[in-house]
């Protein structure tokens, strides 16, 4: 390599850097000459710029999921309403500004004063809601006059609406504004700043939390991601101009759908009439709860913008709870309906025959203490599908008994029971199976055998919910297939705990309880005889009444004559109930009421499940084409 | 000029640099030039907290950057001490391996901001342009070093290099990133430059670039490309699409006077309005709140930095050093002066952020990896690179 060749490489290196350092000198100079222009000579004209166009970034809160029953009829939607909202950093004096609204629209002190705290509160850029669902007078009075006032804005946001009111009730839950309580909850888990960001989130007036059933547990899944908005504001605040903000824009929360049929829901609550109590009906071919009703109930389009204390309270307050989801969260001693399970562990651990005759003579005598029948002078002599049919307590207080507590619980929780079903719903409630060992864990007592017979027939500390009364009737109309209740169609992805295995019966074991249950709404002495009819010129149902004491009758009131009903007050009246299923001889839909204080099963709860199913047989092929027409030209355009 | 004179100086072995040990090395390291890569990047932490202060979606991203440059650091920290050999062995492989990169992002490549940019190689999304900066800046040395030492560089010399650069510009080009594309073609044409191209050929084809044009304008770029280069003379034409973001920048530089607001005190970006404010436009951040004063201290900073960085080349013994230096330095040159003329309304919004302070991983990787290499040049300055 020739050395002068490499030096003049190096000299004209060193030229060209020299030229190179000029002309990155002079694009730096050109670059500050140009800062110094707008920064120095023209920084009056874009202080002025800056101070009269400001741009804002509000935030824009997601549209909530919505959520359909299991058609696509829409349970949970939005609703456009017009609305004031005052920011208080633009009114300066919001006092003064409040009255100035006052004069335009009707608002009264105290509603102001509400305000005015709830604005003092937030931080002073978040819009405080003054007024809301306006008319629409009021809407366009304010449209016109809000010129004037600084920091008032008017505007139109959705707010969630329930189309169905009360009918679903418990089952959606509701939505409301975020109390700090909500806030505290829904940010357990999240980092510090993922709790900041939520915080600020649900200070916008638009923003609502779920506080009860899918609203409250889907809450992730249906609300959706936060967005923002630019706006051009003028001098005082007011949005004068919204800037392109799709990149910003929030995304909305997912949709739901349930498994329940609507017309079938409302067609329950109304069977209810004034009567509080709670159904389920449960698809026997899916496990589809098709309703789940709980009467009475409150309308969740009263919380979304907030309850009065005064309804409130007169909710609260109420003996029928309204505000109590008695098919979910409500645990009744399942009475007499429970009779067929008894009768099949009595089957399953060989300590009768079907064929064995009890005698029932009224009552039955353990150690030192008397257990009555229901039935006053008793049943005579019966078999074990008459005691079925007839409800013979004195036939269960003996296989109780004899099966004993430990091989008793153990089928009731195959059954079902003991067992909480997620469903995908906040709340539920698992009910008790006692025994021994539970016993001994809460009372810290020993079992005693006598309250093996109340347990037998429904009583004493066993209790379960209305949806485990219908899952078993299910397991019963199904021959002991598993089933597994399903609330949530499209939603959500569930862990659910995994359900108590079927029950392994022959089908002939299977069948005489199901003979058993038509005998009771079909077959003369049945409980239910007058309740079988589907009154569709063919179709029966099968069932089970059932009859839970609430409070235990004296020996002495026995004497006086004293069994229920009118004698005594309400509140201590025993709770109606019925389990069921129809069509009798193939079944399609299984059924659990309870009508609370409502006297006996058969009187009370049969006629409501039997309508109830009836409808739902009735629906069978009217739903059908209903979801024809409604899904049909989606799913074509999905062949295509 | 002192530094000329090193250059008369016969390059040793590597074995003669006399480090014993890898920490022998930071003795040499240029520990100014590396506290202002650290004062750059602290600088850009405050002003992405500043910007985010108001703004609860994006808060932890000024620690969030802080963090990756720490990471970066010692990346860079560990290429510097990396033996210039080294780089030089891996100059064409590296450039081979990145440009079938960037062919595999044509079929395969994921969308990321509406272009396809990335591969996603498991839970690691590559960025080939990115890596294509330094491929291309290591593959020009590497050829000048074996070129340049037999040759006085005659024209024909230069043309492999010209394919060189067109190959990977016109990949990235169809990305679509004009962004990158037009800093690789820069980048390389400076190094071409460097090499001692003919000034009569460099004035010529300054001369067809300038008549070539309103064809590249008309017939080349996407409607959005050339609506972005109108919006330049005329941003009030269309001042809610694409002339928004300029006319909001120069508002908010502008109306930061010579002292500017004060630090957080910015009414204009606080994330407020400036799209890519944490981003790309994070210099209208610095320039509201610290005013001309602040501005011109930047542009300082970044002019100190950069002519070190050719210092750095200068002074090293061999061709490879030399242009591996420049071609990094040029790299961050031109990011720095692409953003600020893009943000201060001079040169056409193209998406080009602002190393070290913008927020973004890939470019302050790319950027750290260019230092990382400046440093290496350095130490090894007076290192005798295999041919």
């Amino acid at each position: 390599m020739p050395k002068s060749k490499e030096r003049d490489l190096t000299v004209e290196f060193s030229r060209r850097t020299v030229a190179a350092a000029i002309a990155g000198g002079a694009i730096w100079t050109g670059l500050l000459g140009r800062l110094f222009q707008l920064q120095v000579m023209e920084s009056r004209k874009y202080a002025d710029l800056a101070a009269e166009n400001r741009v804002r970034l509000e935030l824009a809160p997601p549209l909530r999921g919505q959520i359909y029953d299991r058609f696509g009829v829409s349970l949970a939607a939005h609703r456009q309403a017009g609305r004031i909202t005052l920011i208080r950093e633009m009114a300066g004096d919001i006092k003064a500004t409040l009255q100035k609204v006052a004069a335009l629209i009707d608002l009264s002190p105290a509603r102001q004063a509400r305000v005015i705290d709830e604005a003092l509160r937030k931080p002073a850029f978040v819009p405080v809601v003054v007024a809301d669902e306006l008319t629409y007078e009021d809407f366009t009075r304010m449209t016109v006059y809000a010129t004037n006032l600084p920091g008032i804005q008017v505007e139109m946001a959705a707010t969630r609406s329930y189309p169905r009111g009360q009918d679903f009730a418990h089952v959606l839950g509701y939505v409301a504004r975020a109390s700090q309580d909500d806030l505290t909850r829904l940010s357990e888990g999240l980092g510090p700043n993922e709790a900041r960001k939520l915080q600020l989130l649900f200070k916008h007036p638009d923003m609502r939390t779920g506080r009860e059933g899918i609203e409250r547990i889907s809450e992730s899944w249906l609300r959706g991601e936060v967005g923002y908005r630019r706006v051009v504001t003028n001098a005082a605040g007011r949005v004068i101009q919204a800037l392109p903000s799709a990149d910003l824009a929030p995304t909305p929360g997912n949709d739901l759908s349930i498994t329940i049929d609507a017309e079938l829901q409302a067609f329950a609550m109304r069977r209810f009439g004034k009567e509080s109590g709670a159904a389920t009906v449960i698809d026997l071919a899916s496990g589809d709860i098709l309703a789940l009703a709980s009467t009475p109930a409150y309308d969740p389009n009263d919380f979304v913008n907030g309850i009065s204390s005064a309804d409130y309270s007169a909710l609260r307050q109420n003996d029928r709870s309204p505000l109590f989801h008695k098919a979910y969260d409500g645990l009744y001693p399942p009475g007499s309906t429970i009779k067929m399970v008894t009768a099949m562990a009595a089957l399953q651990h060989g300590v009768t025959n079907p064929q064995e005759r009890i005698y029932c003579n009224g009552l039955h005598k353990f150690g030192d203490r008397t257990w009555y029948c229901w039935k006053k002078g008793g049943h005579g002599s019966v078999t074990m599908h008459q005691a079925i049919k007839t409800s013979c307590d004195t036939y269960f207080y003996e296989m109780a008994n004899r099966i004993g507590i430990e091989n008793l619980s153990q089928t009731f929780r195959e059954f079902g029971f003991g067992h909480r079903w997620d469903i995908g719903l906040w709340g539920g409630r698992s009910g008790l199976v006692p025994n021994d060992a539970w016993k001994r864990r809460v009372v810290g007592v020993p079992w005693m055998g006598g309250e093996t017979l109340n347990v037998g027939i429904g009583q004493g500390q066993l209790n379960a919910s209305i949806l485990q009364l219908a899952v078993m009737s299910a397991r019963i109309a199904l021959e002991g297939q598993l089933i597994t209740p399903r609330l949530i169609g499209t939603g959500p992805p569930t862990e659910p705990k995994p359900a108590p295995q079927a029950v392994e019966l022959d089908a002939e074991m299977m069948q005489m309880m199901k003979a058993a249950m038509y005998g009771v709404t079909s077959e003369p002495g049945g409980t239910a005889q007058r309740s079988g009819d589907l009154g569709l010129g063919g179709p029966r149902m099968a069932g089970k009444t059932g009859t839970a004491q609430v409070r235990r009758i004296s020996t002495e009131e026995r004497l006086r004559g004293v069994r229920n009903g009118d004698d005594i007050e309400r509140k201590l009246r025993d709770h109606a109930l019925f389990v069921g299923y129809a069509p009798a001889d193939a079944p399609k839909y299984a059924i659990s009421v309870v009508i609370e204080h409502g006297g006996s099963g058969s009187a009370a709860a049969a006629p409501v499940a039997r309508d109830i199913l009836a409808e739902a047989l009735r629906r069978q092929s009217g739903a059908k084409a209903h979801y024809r027409a409604k899904h049909a030209p989606e799913s074509n355009r999905e062949m295509l | 000029m002192s530094w000329t004179e090193d250059l008369r100086r016969a390059p040793r072995r590597y074995s003669q640099l006399g480090f014993q040990t890898n920490l022998d090395k930071f003795a040499r390291m240029p520990w100014g030039l590396v506290a202002m890569i650290i004062g750059l990047a602290i600088m850009g932490a405050a002003m992405l907290y500043s910007s985010t202060i108001n703004n609860p979606d994006s808060s932890g991203m000024a620690v969030r950057h802080f963090i990756r440059f720490c990471i970066f650091f010692v990346l860079m920290m560990g290429l510097a001490i990396t033996p210039l050999r080294f780089w030089l062995h891996l100059a064409f492989p590296a450039y081979a391996a990145t440009l079938l990169l960037l062919i595999a992002v044509e079929f395969i490549g994921v969308s990321g901001g509406g272009a396809e940019r990335w591969l996603k190689v498991g839970p690691i999304r590559i960025q080939p342009s990115e890596l294509m900066k330094i491929a291309l800046v290591l593959a020009l040395a590497r050829y000048y070093h074996i070129i340049l030492a037999e040759n006085s560089g005659g024209f024909l010399l230069h043309l492999p290099v010209l394919a060189l650069i067109a190959a990977p510009a016109f990949l990235v080009m169809r990305q679509p990133d004009l962004g990158t594309a037009l800093t690789l073609v820069a980048v390389g044409l400076v190094m071409v430059y460097f090499a001692g191209l003919y000034w009569r050929l460099i004035f010529a084809s300054l001369i067809s670039g300038l008549v070539s044009i309103p064809i590249v304008y008309l017939y080349l770029l996407k409607p959005y490309q050339i609506a972005r280069i109108e919006t330049l003379w005329n941003p009030k034409a269309d001042p809610l699409g694409a002339g928004y973001q300029s006319e909001q920048a120069k508002i908010a530089i502008g109306s930061g006077g010579w002292n500017g607001k004060g630090f957080t005190q910015g009414t204009q970006s606080q994330l407020d309005f400036i799209p890519e404010q944490h981003t790309d436009f994070i210099f209208t951040v610095i320039a509201e709140e610290f005013g001309f004063l602040g501005s011109f201290s930047l542009l300082t900073l970044w002019a100190c930095v950069i002519v070190w960085g050719v210092i750095i080349g200068m002074r090293s013994y061999s061709l490879f050093g030399r242009f591996a230096a420049i071609g990094a330095v040029a790299t961050i040159a031109f990011y720095v002066m692409f953003n600020i003329g893009m943000v201060a309304g001079l040169l056409p919004v193209v998406g080009i952020p602002l190393p070290l302070i913008s927020y973004g991983g890939t470019a302050m990787l790319t950027v750290m990896a260019a230092f990382g290499l400046i440093l290496s040049v350095d130490i090894h300055r007076e290192a005798k690179p295999d041919r």
